[in-house]
């Protein structure tokens, strides 16, 4: 707990997020002041405080190298989805390769369950990377002259299992995805869904403590890009297990995240929940980004409501405190008058037909979630 | 273009008045003619110093240096010490042992099984790797070899082949696969390999028989360094050439090097790898028949022989093997890697697949030779051969009679011959050699510098140099000079059929197997038909060279042609341009990065089949070498080798468009 709270203030702009302070969840990954420099004598620009403020154009121009992770602290909990997302070049898919050393960090500080990432021999690193943490990467990597089996059983293979034990679990993963009765195909015969599901579950065969996606979904055409978002909610709500999810598509990212760390130019400049990047953007750039969000999906009524007038704390139909607008939408124009909203039991204030609007429509009200919370 | 427009101007530059005044400014934003004026300056400079210390067109006597003492030394050193020495006793000595050991081994075995047996093996193998049809061509093919009365030859053929095979692919897996992986060997190996694989067969001779003398090591090793290159690249571009994100989601799951190399990095690179297996396999085979001239004994022998008698009918005989061979073994290994590349499963019943086939080949074959050796006919029954060598004869013998000369307005074969020789052979030679050395030295950094940049200029003068320094440039401007006629009608009926077939779908699907087969065929199959056409000298070698290259440059020039961004062809369609002006104003600049590497891949394919022209009155370097190992006079036959190997330098790096050039243009 001490080092999320310290992680959490250390980040700028960053708020708290709502479910860390319930409980002492335990932290899988911990990231802290983490640089990646890619140039010349890159292993000094962290340490050069006369070149860490500058902007990625005028460190380039200063000193010949591009700062693809500037600085970056968080923590990922135990079960939860994190998601990095920024546009291209923002240095999201360095990061992400950075928590397995796939691209060896420049400086900083890298801990899985407490063990020092950096610190590890090569043997120590091969054991993280073939048990604790599997990858789906972009363009899938797979295996072109193996079967579907073979490639999902190649985890297995290069642990040393045994080929009756591998084959055994790999066919079971692949039922788990959705595969079955394609075994013995090859990539090149599948479609590029069917192959990321390849890719899926080849990562999970080693059935690992993390889950690492780099734009999983990126290379797919839409309708099956939310198939399988929904496929990766699923296999999350079957088995708990946490996942690190690159992304540069928002919707991505409010779907499937717990919570989101979003980047640019290698820094993050916002680390959130949905609720908190869409409803309190930290500055202009999120706030670019995240106003094409449909924002009656993604925000509750915590932040909708206003504080209860004289007799509305006890009439209405009553609404929990993480009802989404849309829903509430529903209850009040149902009901034609304000809802209540209740947690524990407790009024915690109203929403009306007025509240919900100012939602939809962006005006912020001062009177509005700020005050209630 | 440039190449046709670059020699007046370059010549202009000899002049020296080049304008100093004007707009110098603006000719230096023009990096061409920035390039030239430069090289005018040093030209003005060097060339009245040149012109005032030594006279003459020639290269300068002052300037040469004999080697031939020295070489004849070393010679005579190494004749001498072949049996004391440690060198040989301890390693060479074994190597030539174990090489014929080997070979001597493979033959005895193949005799063994008998024809019966080796054909039926063959035959199934074929089957089993490529499919019905590539097997049917190569049992028809081993028939036919059979029927001609080479049985043997052709067994002697391929014994050497399978062990020359067998070390190539080893050597050059083994290079490939250092280079692969170190990025240090991979820089100084590179260049080596680039430049090996334009060198003509006939520069690998002289150095091996220097060292083992005449006979089946010299020729084996003379083809494994021949044949080597390829693979050795092709291994190396392949482990290269692995897809990136494959690797990282290798090592994401942890694989170890080895693990990486064997499970990831080889089999992504197995296109590659039968790619280079195939292309070791054909240069094997066009080396192996030249090396009968070093002590290969087979068919390429018979060839020779027949040649140097001017007998037709029998070189023919000899040579119809030779292509079957080179079809069968060509086929087999690409199907075989098309096969392999497919990611598809492989298909057909369970007894064609594993070990089961296998053994199903082996058993095959064991009782077919048993059953050959039964009937008591292990070589091919005599009474069975049929002798072409006669009737081809008697039909050369019309031919001399009829279409030599005096056919009635087209003229005869023989006059077109002498015409060619008369008007363009002998004044280009002339020209080149009354031509001041220092003059053909700045054609060829101004050429070179202009297509690439001042290193390939500098290499291509320096390897110019070279050969006035040997002492041979009266012999390589000779050379050169049939290389220019040969290369200036391969590419006027290169460019000109590229355009048709890259025009016509039609004419291109009669074209692709003409060309397919034309190019599998051993270089020195190509003389016996213009021997027979021509009969001997300068003309027929440089007809052969002509139709040696004409494939490769048609093929280049058809797929830069259909290559071209169609969507520039849709817009200039767009626009209403006609078919002639889409082709000058959008497809030819668009295909030029291509029609230089045809012409670059011509200049190399015609310089091979030059210097082999020797043997069939080509004369010049080629005939050196002949005369070289004919005589046992390796000092002259060396001295042309080194030669032949610094003209093929030149030429490449004439020609050789530089990658940020290319790319430059297209921005």
């Amino acid at each position: 707990m001490a080092t999320t709270s310290a992680g959490a203030s250390e980040i700028p702009n960053a708020r708290k997020a709502a479910d860390a302070a319930e409980d002492a969840r335990e932290v899988v990954f911990s990231v802290r002041h983490l640089w990646k420099v890619f140039g010349p004598k890159a292993d000094k620009i962290p340490d050069d405080t006369s070149v860490t403020e500058l902007s990625a154009q005028e460190l380039r121009e200063q000193t010949g190298c591009t700062a693809a992770v500037r600085d970056v602290s968080f923590d990922v909990h135990k079960g939860e989805v994190f998601v990095v997302m920024g546009l291209s070049g923002s240095g999201k898919s360095t990061l992400v390769r950075c928590l397995t050393r796939l691209i060896e960090p420049t400086s900083g500080d890298l801990e899985m369950d407490g063990e020092d990432v950096r610190a590890m021999d090569r043997t120590a690193l091969r054991e993280l990377r073939r048990r604790r943490a599997a990858m789906v990467f972009q363009h899938f990597g797979l295996l072109p002259h193996r079967t579907v089996v073979d490639n999902v059983a190649y985890g297995l293979e290069i642990q040393g299992v045994g080929k009756a034990e591998r084959r055994e679990r790999a066919n079971e993963m692949v039922d788990k995805v959705g595969l079955a009765g394609l075994e013995k195909r090859r990539p090149g015969q599948l479609s590029g869904g069917q192959q990321q599901r390849v890719g899926l579950a080849r990562a999970l065969a080693v059935d690992p403590e993390v889950l690492l996606f780099d734009e999983p979904f990126s290379a797919l055409d839409p309708l099956i890009r939310r198939d399988m978002q929904e496929e990766v909610v699923r296999l999350h709500r079957e088995e708990g297990r946490t996942m690190v999810f690159i992304t540069h598509d928002l919707a991505e990212a409010l779907r499937v995240g717990d919570r989101i760390a979003l980047m640019r130019d290698g820094e993050i400049v916002q680390l959130g929940t949905p609720e908190e990047i869409v409803g309190s953007p930290a500055d202009d750039y999120v706030r670019d980004f995240v106003r094409d969000v449909p924002r009656e999906q993604v925000l509750t009524v915590r932040r909708a409501m206003r504080p209860a007038g004289e007799g509305e704390a006890d009439q209405g139909p009553a609404l929990t405190a993480d009802t989404l607008i849309s829903d509430a939408i529903e209850a009040v124009a149902r009901s034609g008058g304000a809802a209540r909203v209740v947690e524990d039991g407790r009024c915690l204030g109203v929403v009306d037909h007025a509240c919900l609007l100012d939602v939809v429509a962006r005006i912020d009200r001062p009177q509005h979630g700020e005050v209630a919370a | 273009m440039s190449t046709a427009s670059a020699p007046p101007a370059a010549q202009r530059g000899l002049g020296a008045d080049a304008p100093k005044s004007g707009p110098v400014q603006a000719l230096l934003d023009r990096r061409g003619l920035a390039k030239l004026l430069l090289l005018a300056v040093a030209a003005a400079v060097l060339v009245p110093l040149a012109h005032a210390t030594w006279t003459g067109g020639g290269w300068p006597s002052a300037l040469t240096v004999d080697v031939s003492g020295p070489l004849g030394k070393t010679s005579d050193w190494i004749i001498d010490n072949r049996d004391s020495h440690w060198l040989f006793v301890y390693f060479l000595g074994h190597l030539s042992n174990a090489v014929v050991l080997s070979v001597r081994a493979v033959y005895l075995v193949l005799l063994a099984l008998g024809w019966t047996g080796v054909t039926a093996g063959v035959t199934l193998l074929a089957w089993r790797v490529a499919g019905p049809r590539i097997a049917a061509t190569a049992l028809l093919s081993f028939l036919v070899s059979g029927a001609l009365g080479m049985w043997v030859p052709t067994m002697q053929t391929l014994a050497l082949m399978v062990v020359a095979v067998l070390a190539s692919v080893a050597v050059g897996a083994l290079l490939g696969l250092a280079a692969g992986l170190s990025d240090r060997l991979f820089r100084i190996l590179r260049p080596v390999l680039d430049t090996m694989q334009v060198l003509p067969a006939f520069a690998y001779l002289l150095p091996v028989v220097l060292v083992f003398g005449i006979g089946v090591p010299a020729a084996l090793l003379a083809t494994v360094v021949y044949a080597a290159p390829p693979m050795a690249r092709l291994t190396a571009l392949g482990l290269r050439g692995a897809d990136a994100g494959v690797l990282e989601a290798v090592a994401s799951l942890g694989a170890t090097g080895r693990q990486r190399l064997l499970t990831a990095r080889l089999p992504l690179a197995r296109k590659e790898l039968l790619l280079g297996v195939n292309q070791t396999i054909m240069m094997a085979l066009s080396m192996v028949v030249i090396a009968s001239m070093i002590g290969a004994a087979g068919l390429g022998d018979r060839v020779y022989q027949a040649l140097a008698s001017v007998d037709v009918g029998a070189a023919l005989a000899a040579a119809v093997p030779i292509v079957l061979l080179a079809i069968v073994m060509d086929r087999t290994t690409a199907a075989a890697g098309a096969r392999l590349g497919a990611d598809t499963a492989t298909g057909g019943p369970a007894w064609l697949r594993g070990w089961r086939a296998w053994a199903g080949i082996a058993a095959v074959t064991a009782v077919l030779a048993l059953l050959g050796r039964l009937a008591g006919s292990l070589v091919w029954p005599g009474a069975w051969a049929v002798d072409i060598a006669r009737p081809v004869n008697d039909f050369k013998g019309w031919m001399v009679d009829h279409l030599y000369s005096g056919v009635p307005v087209i003229g005869g074969t023989a006059d077109w011959a002498a015409h060619f020789t008369n008007w363009v052979l002998n004044p280009l030679r002339d020209g080149l050699t009354a031509l001041p050395w220092y003059g053909t030295l700045l054609v060829v950094a101004a050429l070179a510098w202009l297509i690439g940049t001042w290193r390939t200029a500098l290499t291509a003068v320096l390897a110019m140099a070279a050969i006035g320094v040997l002492g041979v440039w009266k012999p390589s401007m000779n050379t050169l000079s049939q290389v220019l006629a040969a290369l200036a009608v391969t590419l006027v009926l290169g460019f000109g059929v590229g355009i048709l077939a890259a025009g016509s779908k039609r004419f291109e699907a009669i074209l692709r197997p003409v060309l397919d087969v034309m190019q599998t065929m051993p270089q020195f199959v190509y003389l016996i038909p213009v021997v027979a056409l021509f009969a001997v000298g300068r003309a027929p070698a440089a007809a052969a060279a002509v139709v040696y290259a004409l494939p490769a440059v048609i093929r280049i020039t058809t797929q830069g042609l259909r290559q071209v961004d169609p969507a520039a062809m849709e817009s200039a369609r767009s626009l209403g341009a006609t078919r002639w002006q889409m082709l000058r104003q959008v497809q030819l600049p668009l295909a030029r990065p291509a029609l230089l590497l045809a012409v670059n891949q011509g200049v190399v394919l015609v310089l091979a089949v030059v210097i082999i022209g020797g043997l069939v009155g080509g004369g010049a370097l080629g005939y050196d070498v002949v005369t070289g190992l004919a005589t046992g006079d390796l000092a002259v036959g060396l001295v042309a080798g080194v030669a032949i190997v610094c003209l093929g330098l030149m030429l490449d790096r004439v020609t050789q468009p530089t990658e940020r050039r290319t790319t430059g243009k297209g921005a």
